[in-house]
């Protein structure tokens, strides 16, 4: 029961006024910056990240967690009512939330993937508390060797087995690979790719490449390819409460749902994606209207949402007990860490027992705060949406642009903002995934220290990959991951 | 399938253009790496092979019928307009306003004239109202951050009327 302890305390850190404040403010403008179309959960943590440079780690961290969860949320408000899923994980949640907008619920399809979002963030939180102790101590037997082979588990799961191109996602995650080289080398202080450029030696700042990736790449693509295109966003009409019939086919969706995206936010699978699709297709099974499958079914939206949310949260399992972000908004997390000098892992625990659990105590008070806050404030999200696509923009990349310069307060980051900016909308165009690109830097210089930290506890033998039976684990799963599909692609063609 | 794409084999030429000069940029770092028999160019250069490696895949897919599972070239299947040159242009004059206003003139001046580039790459006509909105929104932004949380910003032309608030 120590890791109920430790919660107490951390509630005692949460439900502090000043960081029950910070939660507020996090969940406020997460929703806020998230509800805009196209700006994603990463890219809303991204540029709220300058926000919280003056603040004590504890309150930007809690705060952080808010904009986690609002984002979440804004997302799929957006995707609802606008019908353009600002990730890949909230697609599912658009094949029926959408229609059901469509057909004059948008008020019972926004309340379920609210509530859904409440309870499956709840759970998962409870099972992140449960879990979380267990790990920390599996962890604490890790030595560098495990550490690395883990990191190369993470780096080709989240880029080689899944999304529609082994290459492409390979290529991107080289390329983060390849910028997180860029500054000075941890271990000897020798300067790698800077060119003698002083803002490079600092490195590539994960803030810079993921707006520039996310934002302004976004608005080069959609002036380019969509500015003259029409939509509409559906009016919230009517009750925004579910009826009892609502209530009864929403209910088992959440519960089915946190059960199927609990595990697969916790393992490296590339975040919420499978496991929301995977509930549509549960809820689509059972469900007892058929029919109004992709006419507007409640089950649709309620399952893919509170998925959503409970892998969302389960990708901080990894990301707080071992430090490995499995998602582009966890590297951007696992960013806002290292800003104070924090490396999330077993030994965070342990040192900084009061702020790591102070942030797990305010997961549950933001899940309250969000279901409090959007409900009533559903309007005024409405209203955003309906802010002109010229001026959305425009203002959209005023706060990116400000993000990457209060960083060094040097133009040269602004024109690595735009690099990226035109490497986003490359990638966007021709289908390569950003997310490895991202995990890519952040995680690929913590790969780089343990493999030559391994090295050096053995002396330069690389069979230690291979004789730490943990490790070893790691590095067979990795490789199985890798060479099945090819396996399997060749008996089906014979 | 398709003819070949020009901007794929582009795209594949500049992964394996960047991995050479990863390759290069390898080659004059130093190698002597203590107990770890490894130096600070060894992971820069599986980088750089992996880069190549990919490049050549890349370019291989590119020049074999395209990309494998790649979006429609004609921006009509992907239920788009055809790339306007003029839009993506105004977005990244905007961008490189904002760059070069932001020293000499401050945050307010160069947000504005991103505010305004951007809204016209959107397709807005109304310049006045831009430039009025940009103003009061980049104003906003700068305040909030400057007075509330002390994060500095560069004042600019604006820096008298603040007595030496910003950076």
């Amino acid at each position: 029961m120590e890791a109920l302890e430790a919660l107490l305390l951390g509630f005692g850190v949460a439900l502090k006024p000043i960081n029950l404040l910070w939660g507020f403010i996090g969940v406020t403008l997460g929703t806020l910056i998230g509800v805009l179309p196209g700006v994603g959960p990463a890219l809303t943590v991204a540029m709220l990240l300058p926000l919280t440079v003056k603040l004590d780690p504890t309150g930007a961290l809690i705060m952080f967690a808010g904009i986690y969860y609002g984002a979440m949320f804004g997302g799929s408000t957006t995707t609802i009512l606008l019908n353009t899923p600002g990730e890949s994980a909230s697609i599912a949640t658009a094949l029926e939330g959408n229609r059901m907008a469509k057909a004059g619920r948008a008020g019972p399809a926004l309340a379920t993937s609210a509530i859904g979002s409440f309870v499956a963030g709840t759970i998962a939180t409870v099972l992140l508390t449960l879990l979380a102790p267990l790990v920390v101590d599996f962890a604490l037997k890790f030595g560098p060797a495990e550490y690395f082979s883990l990191m190369v588990f993470a780096f080709i799961t989240v880029s080689a087995v899944l999304g529609a191109s082994t290459v492409r996602g390979l290529t991107s995650l080289f390329l983060g690979l390849f910028l997180g080289l860029v500054g000075i080398d941890s271990q000897t202080g020798q300067a790698r790719f800077a060119f003698g450029v002083p803002e490079l030696l600092d490195g590539v700042d994960v803030v810079v490449l993921a707006v520039g990736l996310f934002a302004v790449g976004e608005a080069l693509y959609v002036a380019a390819y969509q500015s003259r295109l029409s939509e509409t966003v559906e009016r919230l009409s009517g009750s925004i409460l579910m009826s009892a019939e609502d209530w009864k086919r929403s209910w088992p969706a959440w519960l089915r749902a946190s059960a199927i995206g609990f595990p697969f936010g916790t393992i490296p699978a590339g975040g919420a994606e499978i496991p929301t699709f995977l509930s549509y297709a549960v809820e689509k099974k059972l469900t007892k209207h058929p029919e109004e499958f992709g006419k507007g079914a409640i089950e649709g939206v309620a399952g893919p949402e509170a998925a959503n949310n409970a892998a969302a949260t389960g990708v901080l399992v990894p990301l707080l007990t071992l430090g490995i972000p499995t998602s582009a908004t966890a590297a951007i997390l696992l960013g806002a860490f290292q800003n104070y000098g924090l490396q999330p892992g077993p030994l965070l625990f342990q040192s900084q027992s009061e702020l790591v659990w102070g942030l797990i105590a305010s997961l549950y008070v933001g899940n309250i705060i969000l279901l409090v806050l959007n409900l009533p404030l559903i309007g005024i999200w409405v209203k955003v949406l309906q802010i002109p696509r010229d001026l959305l923009y425009a203002g959209i990349l005023v706060f990116a642009t400000l993000g990457a310069y209060s960083l060094h307060q040097s133009w040269v980051d602004l024109l690595m903002l735009y690099v990226f900016g035109l490497l986003g909308f490359a990638m966007r165009r021709w289908d390569i995934p950003v997310g490895p690109a991202v995990i890519g830097l952040i995680l690929g210089p913590l790969a780089e220290t343990q493999f030559r930290r391994a090295l050096s506890i053995s002396q330069g033998d690389p069979r230690v990959f291979f004789e730490h039976p943990i490790s070893a684990t790691f590095l067979a799963i990795t490789a199985a991951l890798i060479v099945l599909p090819w396996i399997v692609r060749r008996f089906r063609r014979t | 399938m398709s003819r070949r794409s020009a901007a794929q084999i582009a795209l594949s030429l500049g992964v394996l253009a960047l991995g050479a000069g990863a390759a290069a940029g390898t080659a004059m770092l130093p190698s002597e790496g203590g107990y770890a028999g490894i130096g600070p160019n060894f992971v820069p250069g599986v980088v750089a092979v992996g880069l190549l490696l990919l490049g050549a895949w890349l370019a291989y897919e590119a020049f074999s019928g395209g990309w494998r599972t790649a979006p429609p070239d004609d921006a009509r299947e992907r239920g788009e307009h055809p790339f306007d040159a003029a839009a993506f242009g105004w977005v990244s004059a905007g961008l490189f306003a904002h760059m070069a206003l932001i020293g000499p003139g401050g945050f307010v001046a160069a947000g504005t004239a991103l505010f305004a580039c951007i809204a016209r790459g959107f397709g807005s006509r109304r310049i006045a109202r831009d430039v009025a909105i940009g103003v009061v929104l980049s104003l906003g932004v700068f305040l909030f951050f400057v007075k509330l949380l002390n994060v500095g910003l560069p004042a600019g032309w604006l820096a008298p009327l603040f007595g030496g608030a910003g950076i």
